[in-house]
This record gives structure tokens, C-alpha cells and sequence, in this order.
């Protein structure tokens, strides 16, 4: 009888490991073998390149060079200490902070553990030198972004940092993990996946103590692709140059196919900055500084197009056939609509649109605004590429806003006034563009009537894109219109009294648009929209100068832009 | 040799190659001297045992009932010398040197205790001519047998080999269930033992402590005292169905699993045959177990009753508690697996014990 107690004690003792055994192999079977892998198996991750960034001749903007980081290989506690400490007095830092990054860092005994990244050439020949004594100082060599132009740039490039939770969450499908670097706006962000390096490594066996068993496996890393860029760096130059200290934007264009060749902003920032591990608060000052240096103001920032608008206007007008030519209207430096006096900026008299463009007159277009109404000013303005992305290959790129008469009364909740379509009229009031938009517009007139899209990446790893960078426009303007008003732009510039006469230069002919801006507070804006040489347009330019002044500043800035260009023989 | 012997014969064969195997594995790949000797020294030690088997199996067990008390002393004597000449490792001092061999006298201690208690158990007084524990009073049949025991049992715990002193007080408990004490007798027994667990717990040295501490909460000190569980169940975990082949388990050849050869070679033999080789073993050790219960059953005279239980009592408990606490659910008590782990003693005393068993199943018929 208690034999057979026993007999069942057992029989159920025994059942009970046997579940035991079922639910540690099989149940949990699977996180046991994760577990048993992460004991014995570690990665060593080795980095490759990240893709060079090419002006269109070749040049290197953007590359990379070697740093220098100060290795440790973990040996016994008093030979680390004796490193640490060396490292500290040769450096200059802190031990215990060394010390903190030696434990961070720590994979493997037999792994060497960086412990401070970016040393200057002269210590780490100083550390090799005292290899003799210690010999588990190692200096590995490893590639970090490197900015040969400084500043130059910066905007179309964008930066790189350590990948921000936003990111990882968008890419982590894409094979991004925590603490790989990426781009940050602009190119690097654009095209991280085409020029960020992929990641290669050794797989290792390690047993209890760390030490060095066997490679499990080996994968090389590759290098980031290359891109090449329709910027050419002399301009670009030429352009940065002019913007310093200034606060706004340069874009030059090539009209016919919307490589963009040069493209700045101002305030800039030097990318470097985060490449070295600058202390947080002087990256706090960059992105808290009320001028937004880290903005692409080309593509970013959105501004009332004030007189350049006026280009469109005359398309309008002239395409609806609601005006000729011919018209005339008298300009007596104001006008009354309803109630309200519009003013002009000058009293021009009696003059048709020929001469309200070279004059900039503000009544007539008030005039040429009531007569085509709101409605198809909207519709003209999105024609010319207002009110919607350019589709340019940087990212964060605004799309501007033109107002309609439905929008108001849909989201103002009034009607629309003949006062709006005056101030629409002379691109003021609710109208934002950004100033990519409006090289956009004038390469339309300097290429005889299509909408291009800019774009600023020529070929990846070797290859061609330019095929898929050129979009077809849509409908094409009407030439013989088009030319009209690419007349009046010349003349503009060659009439003595041109609101663009400055730019009258010997050596290359140039015809282009001015506008200034009324702000709420501070100066004005001043813009100049143009192309050279008129008669085979190989460059539209852009000049935006935040609270610059009248338009008159813009084109001191363009005429300096292009005597210098002249003087380095870039314009054939 | 009868059939049941032969079945005995076949499981210590099998069971003991499972276990050279698996010392093979974790051994094999150690560098040094020591560590290459092992595997041979275990098939030495192996081959004694199959020796020691036969023998065993060939004298009659009802000898033992005259030597007991000699066996008895003999076993007081080689505990006591152990702390006076005792090798120290793993800081306990369990062992005893003679010559080149390292012999641990609690090993030896667990049978004497089983031999004597089926001896003190089956007695016959003068005036009682049949088996009469069930007859005995509280004294006869607690406390005097008790004291006999917790001679040998305090000694070893002193050494301090917690396990093995815990075992003679299972053996205890359940040989004197099985000779028939009264109901009462025993309850009364587990409850002074519960009773005194909170006294005991200040006698226990602090590693025993926080091995029990590490088994009721193993992350408490992974590095430490939980480092053992957590490995081990690791290594018989990541074993999986299949296992991932002999001399492949990753825990126990990189030597993530300490022990990996002597107490925690069942872990080491899970890892590397996964959940079928696991479940094949547990069914051996079973079917061994069940053996030894069948013949005791099938035993007429009282002394050899007994001793076949107490036997199979002996190597179940260890099995049991030895396998548990490699799956982490018993505490982590020095204890080798019965014919796995890598020991001399261990190895000799278990093949002693199952030739003790088949000489009863060979003996019965003469009764």
C-alpha cells in the first residue's frame, strides 16, 4: 500500500520534470537559444564610407577623411588604468569621463574600446609614441564627413547627426538602427539611402570570459554611393560669398532643363559642427537662433513675391485676351478701389504693360488685376507653379500659398474684395511663394514658354538620372506672349529708366524683374527675378534678400553675382 | 541472470554512457591537464563500477545485515576524518585522499544510512517475532533511529555539504514510511521539522543562504549566486527538440555553465540532445527507479524489502532534486546526477547500490 504511494509519488515527480523539460525546450525553447547566441556570439561592426557628394565637374564638396580615435584593447585592470591615465594627460580630459567611455563602449575582451573619438594628428602620434610602455594604446583610423568648402553649401548638403527617434521609427524598415548616422535635411537626408555606407562586420564566438573562440562570419562593408551634383562650385562660390551677412537667398538655374547650379542661403551653418561632437550648447544656440540659419531659405521659406508677380500677371492678362498690348492706363501714383487709395510707387502717367513692366507700375496693374479678375489670377499663378511643391529634390520644401476668392470664404469667412485683387495684383497680401518658385516662374520666360522642374542631383554611383530628374511640363505658354514680356524684362534692365537699370553691364545681357516687399515691421523685402544673356538664356537667377531693402539691393547683389562670374569667364 | 537484473544491467550501461558522453563533450575542448584526465578517469572510475556491480551482485546482501553496525562506524570514523585530513575544494572539505584517489565518504554515508535503517526497521525484538515497527513507540521508532542518523547527517552538513545531509533525511523519512511507523509518528516528525527550519536557517552558511535566496528569485544576483540557474537554464533551454548536437552546445563548451560536468551535467546533456534526448534519459532514470521499487515489492524478507527500497528511494531522490534544480526549481545543493556527473564515489557507490539489487532480486527465491 505505501509502496504504492511512493510508486505514484515518483511516477508524478518524474511527469513534472518531464513538463519541465517540455516548457523550457520547447515552450520557451526559442528565447533560451536567443539568450544561449547573445552569451557566446558578439559583433565587431566595421564602417565604410558614406558616398562622396560631387560638384558637376567632379569636384569633391563633400568627402571624408580619416579621424583619429584613441582605442583601448582591455587587458588587465592596471594596464587600462595606466592607459586611461596617459590618455587623459596627452588629451587633456577628464579620466573618470574616459573611464565612463571605456565601460560604455566595452564589447569583448579582445576588442579594443574606443574611448575618445576625433583626437588631433598630434596626439595620436604622441599616444603611438608611448606604445613602448603601454602597449594597449591602439589609434584606429576611421572616416568622419568632411567639408573641404567649409560653410559652402551647407543648405543643399544639410547635415549629419546620430538618428533621432522620428527617423528610426520612419526607416527602421530600411535597415536604420539606433545610433546610425544620417542625414539631416538637405541632400544627406534626401539621399541617405543611396550614400550611406552599409555596414559590414565580424560575427565572433566568445566564450565565458569574452575571449576570442572563432569567426563565426565576415562581411565586408561597402562604401556609400556617390552623387553628383548640376551645382557648380565656382558659382556657388561667387554666390555664398555675396550672401555673407546678408539674410536671404540665391538661386541661379539652368532655364532650359531645371538643374539647379547654384543655390545659397543666408544665415548658413557649418555642418562641421556636428560631424565634431560640438558641446550641446552651442548646437542649442544654432537651433534656437532667431535668424534660422539651419533654414533653407530658398526652398523653405515663403515670402509675398511683391512685384515679380507682376510677370504673371502680364501673362494673364494678355493670354485671356482681356487686354492688348495697346491698353493704356494712367498712372497718377494712386487709385482709389471702393473706398480704399491704392498707392503706386511713383507716378508713371499714361503707359500700356510694355511699360508698366520696365516701370513696375503698380496702378496698372491694379487696373489689369479688376479686369481679369481674382479668380483667373489664382489660376495663372498656379499655371506658373505657385501654390504647390516644385517637386525639387531636397526635402522640407514649402509649397507657398495664392489665395482665390473661395479660400476666403471658406476659411475667412468673408468675401473677397476688388481691394484683395488689387493687392493680389501686385503680389501682396495673402500670396506666398518660396523663391525656388520663382526662378521656376522666370525660367519659363527664358525658355520660351515650358515649366521646369529644378532639380539638383545629376547622376548617383556614375548613373545618369537626369532622364528621371526632367519632368515634361504640362501645358506649354504661348511663345509669342511669352516673348513679349521677356522684352519688356530685357528692357527693364536696358531702359535708363528700368526699375533694373543697374544691371545694364558690359559683357553679357540681362533681363529680369525687381519687387519690394511691404512688411509689417522692418525694411522690405527686395527681390530680383532675371535670366542672361537674353538671347541665349543659359542662367536664371534668383536673388531674395530678407528686409533688404527696395528691389534696387537685389540687383546690386545680382550685378555683383554676375561681374564676378563674368570676370571668371563662367558665362560663354 | 535473471531478466530484471539484465534490465538493470542494460539502463546503468546506458545511463552511464549517456554520461561519458556528455563529460566528453564538456570536457573535451578545455585545455590542461586536468581537464584531458577527466574523461579518462571517469571510464576508469566506470569500469571499477561495473566491477563493483558484479560482485556486489554476487555476495549476499544478507551479510550487510551483520556488518551494519561495522559499515556504520566505519562510515563515522571517515567523516570525522575528513575534517581532520580533508581536502578542500570549492570551499568545502569533502573529500578524503588516498593515494591518488579523492574519495567522498557523504557519498558512502547515503547507503550505510539506507542499509542501516533497513536493518534497524526490520529487526525483530524477542517478543515480537514478526515486523513490528508499526508497533514501536514513539522513541523506538523515531528518536533512537533519528539519532543514529543525524550523526552522519550533522557531519555532513558540517563539511558543509548541504545536499548531501539533506538526502539522509529524505532517506529518513521515507524509509520510515516504508517500514510502516505509524501515520501519526511521521506527521509529527515533519511538523518538528518545519518547525525547526527558521532555527536551522541561522546554522546555514551564507552561501547556502544565498543559494536558496537565488532560487526563489534567480535575477536577484545574476552575476553571482543566480549566475549558475540562469546559465543552466539557458543551456537547457536553447537545446530545443533536437538538441543542437554532441560536442556543439554552445553554453557548456564555451563554459557559460559552470559545473558542467559534475552537478549540472544534465544541463549539459539537455543542450546538446535537445528535448527527446531529455525526456529519453528521464524515462531511463524512471524505469531504473521503477526496477528497484518492483523488487522490493517482489521481496518477502523484510531486511532486503527495505534495503531495495531505501535503494531506489536514494538514487530517485537524487535524480529527482539533482535534474530539479538544473531546470532551476529546487536550490542549488551540491548533488551529482546519479551515473551522469563525473565522480568516483558517486559513480562506485550507485554501481555498489544496484548490485546490492540485483542480488536481492537473485537472493529472493532462497526465502
Amino acid at each position: 500500500m505505501r509502496i504504492k504511494v511512493i510508486n505514484w509519488i515518483i511516477f508524478f515527480l518524474f511527469l513534472f520534470l518531464s513538463l519541465a523539460v517540455l516548457n523550457l525546450q520547447l515552450i520557451n525553447g526559442r528565447r533560451y537559444w536567443q539568450l544561449s547566441n547573445k552569451n557566446c556570439i558578439r559583433l565587431l561592426p566595421q564602417e565604410g564610407c558614406r558616398g562622396n557628394i560631387l560638384d558637376r565637374q567632379g569636384k569633391v564638396i563633400v568627402g571624408n577623411k580619416l579621424s583619429y580615435d584613441l582605442a583601448i584593447i582591455p587587458q588587465d585592470k592596471v594596464q587600462i588604468e595606466k592607459a586611461l591615465l596617459a590618455a587623459s594627460r596627452v588629451l587633456g580630459r577628464d579620466v573618470d569621463e574616459l573611464g565612463r567611455n571605456f565601460k560604455n563602449g566595452f564589447i569583448a575582451p579582445f576588442a579594443p574600446v574606443v574611448i575618445a573619438r576625433d583626437i588631433e594628428v598630434r596626439q595620436a602620434i604622441a599616444l603611438e609614441e608611448l606604445r613602448p610602455d603601454i602597449a594597449n594604446i591602439t589609434i584606429q583610423m576611421r572616416p568622419v564627413r568632411d567639408y573641404p568648402y567649409g560653410k559652402f553649401g551647407c543648405h543643399i548638403f544639410g547635415y549629419l547627426n546620430e538618428i533621432d527617434r522620428r527617423r528610426l521609427t520612419k526607416l527602421s524598415d530600411y535597415g536604420y538602427q539606433t545610433k546610425d548616422i544620417v542625414g539631416f535635411g538637405g541632400l544627406e537626408e534626401k539621399y541617405d539611402y543611396y550614400l550611406r555606407p552599409e555596414k559590414g562586420g565580424l560575427s565572433l564566438e566568445v566564450d565565458h570570459r569574452g575571449k576570442f573562440v572563432r569567426i563565426l562570419g565576415f562581411k565586408p562593408p561597402h562604401d556609400g554611393k556617390d552623387i553628383q551634383l548640376t551645382v557648380d562650385l565656382d558659382i556657388q562660390k561667387i554666390v555664398e560669398n555675396n550672401l555673407v551677412d546678408r539674410q536671404g537667398s540665391v538661386i541661379i538655374m539652368d532655364p532650359s532643363s531645371g538643374e539647379i547650379i547654384a543655390m545659397a542661403s543666408a544665415p548658413n551653418f557649418n555642418p562641421k559642427l556636428f560631424v565634431k561632437k560640438t558641446s550641446p550648447a552651442t548646437l542649442r544656440n544654432l537651433f534656437n537662433d532667431p535668424r534660422a540659419p539651419l533654414v533653407n531659405r530658398a526652398i523653405s521659406g515663403v515670402y509675398p513675391p511683391g512685384s515679380v508677380f507682376k510677370l504673371v500677371m502680364a501673362y494673364g492678362a494678355l493670354d485671356t485676351k482681356k487686354m492688348s498690348t495697346n491698353k493704356t492706363f494712367f498712372c497718377p501714383g494712386s487709385m482709389y478701389v471702393g473706398r480704399r487709395e491704392f498707392k503706386c510707387w511713383d507716378i508713371h502717367q499714361r503707359q500700356n504693360l510694355f511699360g508698366a513692366i520696365i516701370h513696375s507700375c503698380d496702378v496698372f496693374f491694379y487696373h489689369t488685376g479688376l479686369i481679369i479678375g481674382a479668380q483667373a489670377i489664382h489660376d495663372y499663378a498656379l499655371r506658373f507653379g505657385f501654390g504647390k511643391v516644385t517637386a525639387i529634390d531636397l526635402p522640407y520644401e514649402s509649397s507657398g500659398f495664392v489665395p482665390s476668392p473661395l479660400w476666403k470664404k471658406i476659411r475667412r469667412l468673408s468675401n473677397w474684395f476688388d481691394g484683395d485683387t488689387a493687392n493680389l495684383s501686385i503680389g501682396q497680401g495673402d500670396l506666398m511663394v518660396t523663391p525656388i518658385q520663382t526662378v521656376r516662374m522666370v525660367a519659363v520666360f527664358a525658355n520660351k514658354g515650358s515649366l521646369v522642374k529644378p532639380y539638383l542631383v545629376k547622376s548617383i554611383d556614375g548613373r545618369d538620372i537626369s532622364v528621371y530628374q526632367r519632368v515634361p511640363s504640362g501645358t506649354k505658354f504661348k511663345e509669342a506672349t511669352i516673348e513679349y514680356i521677356a522684352d519688356a524684362m530685357r528692357s527693364t534692365v536696358s531702359e535708363p529708366t528700368g526699375t533694373a537699370n543697374i544691371l545694364a553691364i558690359f559683357g553679357v545681357q540681362v533681363a529680369g524683374k525687381t519687387g519690394t516687399v511691404q512688411v509689417p515691421h522692418g525694411q522690405t523685402h527686395a527681390w530680383f527675378i532675371g535670366f542672361f544673356p537674353f538671347k541665349n538664356p543659359k542662367f536664371a537667377i534668383c536673388v531674395f534678400l530678407e528686409h533688404g531693402g527696395s528691389g534696387q539691393a537685389a540687383c546690386m547683389l545680382t550685378r555683383r553675382i554676375i561681374e564676378e562670374m563674368l570676370k571668371q569667364g563662367l558665362i560663354r | 541472470m535473471r531478466n530484471h537484473s539484465l534490465v538493470i544491467l542494460i539502463l546503468l550501461i546506458l545511463i552511464s554512457s549517456f554520461g561519458l558522453l556528455s563529460i566528453y563533450s564538456s570536457t573535451h575542448q578545455k585545455d590542461g591537464e586536468p581537464w584531458g584526465l577527466i574523461f579518462k578517469r571517469q571510464l576508469l572510475w566506470f569500469a571499477f563500477g561495473l566491477i563493483l556491480f558484479f560482485t556486489m551482485s554476487n555476495i549476499n546482501y544478507r551479510r550487510l545485515w551483520d556488518w551494519t553496525y561495522i559499515l556504520y562506524g566505519l562510515t563515522i570514523i571517515l567523516l570525522l576524518l575528513v575534517f581532520v585530513l580533508g581536502v578542500v575544494r570549492l570551499g568545502a572539505q569533502r573529500w578524503l585522499k588516498f593515494a591518488w584517489i579523492n574519495f567522498q565518504p557523504s557519498e558512502l554515508a547515503k547507503l550505510i544510512t539506507v542499509i542501516f535503517l533497513a536493518r534497524y526497521f526490520s529487526s525483530k525484538s524477542a517478543d515480537y517475532l514478526s515486523w513490528h515497527t508499526h508497533k514501536l513507540g514513539l522513541y523506538r521508532a523515531l528518536l533512537l533511529p533519528f539519532i543514529f542518523i543525524s550523526i552522519p547527517m550533522g557531519l555532513i552538513i558540517e563539511q558543509p555539504d548541504l545536499g548531501s545531509g539533506i538526502i539522509l533525511l529524505f532517506i529518513f523519512i521515507i524509509m520510515f514510511y516504508l517500514a510502516g511507523a505509524k501515520l501519526r509518528y511521521i506527521l509529527f516528525f515533519l511538523l518538528i521539522t518545519a518547525l525547526a527550519m527558521p532555527v536551522l536557517w541561522h546554522l546555514l552558511k551564507d552561501y547556502q543562504k544565498d543559494r536558496i535566496m537565488v532560487f526563489l528569485n534567480p535575477n536577484s544576483d545574476p552575476l553571482g549566486a543566480g549566475y549558475t540557474i540562469i546559465q543552466s537554464k539557458i543551456a537547457i533551454g536553447s537545446g530545443g527538440f533536437l538538441g543542437k548536437g554532441w560536442l556543439s552546445g554552445t553554453q557548456s563548451q564555451l563554459r557559460f555553465l559552470p559545473e558542467s560536468h559534475t552537478d549540472f551535467i544534465f544541463a549539459t546533456f539537455a543542450e546538446e540532445r535537445g528535448f527527446l534526448g531529455s525526456i529519453v534519459l528521464l524515462a531511463l532514470y524512471y524505469f531504473l527507479i521503477n526496477q528497484g521499487i518492483a523488487i522490493g515489492q517482489r521481496t518477502s524478507d523484510n531486511f532486503g524489502r527495505l534495503l531495495a527500497l531505501g535503494i531506489s528511494a536514494m538514487l530517485g531522490i537524487q535524480i529527482l532534486v539533482n535534474i530539479a534544480m538544473n531546470m532551476g526549481i529546487a536550490p542549488v545543493v551540491g548533488l551529482p546526477l546519479p551515473l551522469m556527473s563525473y565522480g568516483g564515489s558517486s559513480i562506485l557507490i550507485t554501481c555498489i547500490s544496484l548490485g546490492i539489487l540485483v542480488n536481492i532480486e537473485k537472493t529472493r527465491t532462497v526465502f
